[in-house]
């Protein structure tokens, strides 16, 4: 579809929107903040980034073409916000930008741990800052915001679910919903799904059971909560554990913002490493959900399928990776689908209506701690590739294939874009006994390790095009952050110490610019007075671009 | 490290890890004192091993690593009055003929347990191997190694430089010096210059020649050359079992 870059006609629009859905509701419309029904499965508002991705599909991809690949040398950086007076994080050092902002009437909301910012988007100047002191959690992240109306949903690392106002940034209210001495901890960017706030929960450090929760947008009471595992034996999936206990101890945590298709009513969440992490004698079967990809109805938090990505996972590969929804035409049909690049190396494309694969296929290396797929499509791990107390090598990079920050896929070039590492690592097993806890082992070397940009086929899994940066960590190269796709066939995303602009298509580079960090969050772009900004993050600074820097 | 660890990716992996940083950063509270958890842990094999089992993971009674309650006790406020009551109705005996001082130190030895545990910073690989035969070792090393290594040459003594099993499957796997590299760099005008890569990435790249000055070229207007120090060892990679690793640390271990 050819649309002007951006229009008067799309902000009346996006105002039409707004009015027509307060009249519905009978209400006057808030003076400010973000009406629900901005958020859309494949469309972003110009003038508003309203969610973690942008929209629900977790595509990462934006209509706005302002910015080509004629005009990208013209592309600087408007202003930078440096955050000031907060001390590095208790035992996690240098503050690093991993959220990505929300883009909402003009002004950006993120957050680090502990913190939540609200910048103007014009100036780059701050308009209120939130601070949080915590009383434990780990505060390795903070993925970002979700709001609802004028209000902001915010996740603490020690379990606090809190409201805010977006206008002052006073808290509204706040409300327990996980236990750190359990060592659960909360870092993920809230999902509004209709009048359902999706959050989700991390720890692995203590063998405690997942679970994503849904809350009352208004007084932030439950509504439902899933567990990642079954909740007693005979229960569909208990098979997949030897007992009770140890699936009531399975982890499965849901700590990365899912992705929803409005017309199913199903939202689509990865699940975390099983646990005890590395040691697996304890829990010998698939552990179902644990490493999944599951597709819940958001009213009800009832599982309608599953798709297990690392079954009887002993490489702390959380399949929690975006899964990313996109229509598509196969042999004369449309299809509704769902991809994902999963740490444990595999790129997996599913029917998203009933999770039926139709590609499975390793995205770096062979995964050759899997002895193929079975029938369903999911890998089938060979035995012989547990952590072993002498080690046991595999050629998936230590930290994963990939990790959390978000991929993207354009339905311009039908192509997945991921950041990935490839390379070898050794898995070591550590507690030896029938019931071992915690993590029970370790993942180290980093043996002929190098990143890569990864373009793949979503049809076949093939690697189209990998841009394997030049140097190395010593040096100064490699990729980093997550994707950003547009409709002028850019791709944004961090390489080396640069925000770097690629071809989609051909894969090569068109543009960069030098920051004070590495990328460290999603890019991503929307039009403020007319003008298309990039937003990026890097380590403490966030950067806006405008073409001129005007 | 940790499940959520991002990695950037440019950055080497960290090896050797700090035991306090990573209680810190796991927000793991108090640290428990040794002293007292080793007098703790005698309390728990006399009074509480047989129905807890072993390092209280659990036996006919409840695991007390997972337990709710003894995550929630701070420094035995909770589990020293809950071991002096006990909890008659679902079979817990009270344990009121132990001192306060003896309860708290059996508290300790619990938060011990649990530091162990949760805190991998404190994770130790194994000193010993428990497979590996040394003779397979040594054929795998006349087939595949021995064109460029010698055990008397360059790998002399090797077994007493990486004693630990890890260390040495890991040197053997790819042992790289992490840190600048030599290369050869042809410049625009067709001049080649070798010295030491400072930087290099997609977009810039530092050369320092042996007179110490350094000079910078946007990389896509120069050829670097970097000698491949690592083939062999690349095209092992995927080649091993993890038996041929094992059999070859045995053997290379032995170099003393």
């Amino acid at each position: 579809m050819k649309r002007p870059f951006f229009t008067k006609f799309a902000q009346l629009a996006a105002v039409a929107v707004l009015s027509a859905t307060a009249s519905i509701a009978q209400q006057a419309p808030p003076p400010s903040g973000l009406n629900p029904t901005a958020l859309e499965l494949f469309h972003q508002p110009a003038d508003t980034w309203p969610t973690y991705n942008g929209d629900y599909s977790g595509r990462r991809f934006s209509a706005i073409r302002q910015i080509t690949q004629q005009n990208i040398t013209d592309l600087k950086i408007k202003w930078k916000y440096t955050i000031t007076g907060i001390p590095p994080l208790r035992g996690s050092g240098p503050l690093i930008i991993k959220s990505t902002p929300l883009m909402v009437h003009g002004v950006l909301y993120f957050t680090i741990p502990d913190h939540v910012f609200a910048v103007d988007a014009r100036t780059g100047k701050e308009k209120w800052r939130f601070d949080f002191e915590d009383h434990g959690g780990h505060v390795l992240g903070q993925r970002g915001v979700g709001m609802y109306g004028k209000w902001i949903y915010f996740l603490t690392p020690d379990g606090w679910f809190i409201s805010l106002d977006s206008e002052t940034g006073k808290e509204r209210w706040r409300k327990k919903v996980a236990d750190e001495k359990l060592q659960y901890f909360t870092t993920m960017a809230a999902v509004i799904v209709k009048n359902h706030v999706i959050i989700g929960v991390g720890g692995d450090a203590m063998d405690v059971a997942g679970y994503l929760e849904s809350r009352d947008p208004d007084t932030g009471e439950m509504q439902w909560r899933w567990w990642s595992e079954p909740q007693k034996m005979g229960d569909p999936g208990s098979e997949t554990w030897p007992n009770e206990q140890s699936m009531r101890h399975g982890g499965g945590m849901t700590w990365l913002p899912g992705t929803y298709d409005p017309e199913l009513n199903l939202i689509y969440w990865g699940t975390g490493n099983t646990n005890p992490v590395f040691a697996g004698q304890g829990r010998k079967g698939a552990n179902l959900y644990t490493d999944s990809i599951v597709a819940l109805n958001p009213d009800t938090g009832k599982m309608v399928w599953y798709f297990q990505g690392s079954p009887h996972d002993t490489h702390d590969w959380d399949n929690v990776e975006t899964p990313v929804l996109f229509d598509m035409e196969i042999d004369g049909k449309p299809r509704k689908l769902l991809a994902q690049a999963a740490r444990c190396g595999y790129f997996f494309v599913l029917d998203r209506t009933n999770g039926k694969y139709l590609v499975s296929k390793p995205f770096t290396k062979t995964a050759n701690w899997s002895k193929g797929i079975d029938e369903r499509g999911q890998p089938i791990p060979d035995p012989d590739k547990e952590p072993k107390v002498d080690g046991s090598m595999v050629d998936i990079a230590s930290n994963g294939a990939t990790n959390w920050p978000p991929p993207s896929y354009s339905p311009q070039t039908k192509l997945f874009y991921v950041n990935a590492t490839e390379g070898y690592s050794v898995a070591y097993l550590y507690d030896t006994s029938p019931q071992p806890e915690g993590y029970g082992g370790g993942s180290s070397g980093a043996f002929d390790t190098h990143s890569s940009l990864i373009a793949l086929d979503v049809l076949t899994g093939d690697v189209r095009w990998k841009h394997i940066p030049k140097g190395r960590g010593a040096e100064g190269g490699g990729m980093s952050g997550g994707i950003l796709t547009t409709a002028a066939g850019l791709l944004f995303t961090g390489d080396s110490d640069r925000l770097a602009a690629f071809d989609a298509t051909a894969g090569k580079i068109l543009w960069s610019q030098k920051l004070d960090h590495h990328v460290s969050n999603g890019p991503s772009t929307s039009v403020l007075d007319n003008k298309q900004n990039i937003i990026v993050g890097a380590g403490d600074t966030l950067y806006a671009l405008t073409l001129d820097g005007k | 490290m940790a499940a959520q660890e991002p990695e950037l990716h440019s950055q080497p992996q960290q090896n050797g890890r700090q035991p306090d940083r990573s209680h810190i950063f796991l927000g793991l509270g108090r640290v428990p004192d040794a002293a007292a958890a080793k007098r703790g842990e005698g309390l728990y094999q006399q009074n509480c091993q047989a129905c807890h089992g072993a390092k209280a993971r659990g036996g006919i009674g409840p695991n007390l690593v997972r337990s709710v309650l003894v995550l929630h006790d701070d420094a035995g406020e909770e589990i020293g009055p809950f071991l002096k009551e006990g909890r008659p109705q679902s079979g817990m005996p009270s344990f009121a003929q132990l001192t306060d001082t003896q309860r708290t130190d059996i508290a300790e030895y619990l938060h011990m347990e649990i530091e162990l545990a949760a805190n991998r910073g404190l994770y130790k690989h194994s000193g010993e191997m428990t497979s590996g035969n040394v003779e397979k070792g040594r054929q795998f090393f006349a087939a595949h190694c021995a064109s460029c290594h010698s055990t008397t040459g360059d790998l002399k003594e090797i077994g007493a430089k990486y004693s630990q099993p890890a260390a040495m499957l890991a040197r053997i796997a790819w042992p790289e010096n992490r840190g600048p590299r030599q290369a050869t760099v042809t410049t625009p005008d067709g001049k080649a210059l070798t010295g030491v890569l400072e930087h290099y990435d997609d977009f810039d790249t530092t050369l320092k020649i042996s007179n110490g000055s350094t000079t910078t070229w946007p990389t896509d207007t120069v050829k670097v050359s970097i000698p491949d120090k690592l083939e062999g060892h690349r095209a092992l990679l995927p080649k091993y079992t993890d038996d041929d690793l094992h059999n070859l640390t045995r053997y290379l271990l032995t170099l003393k």
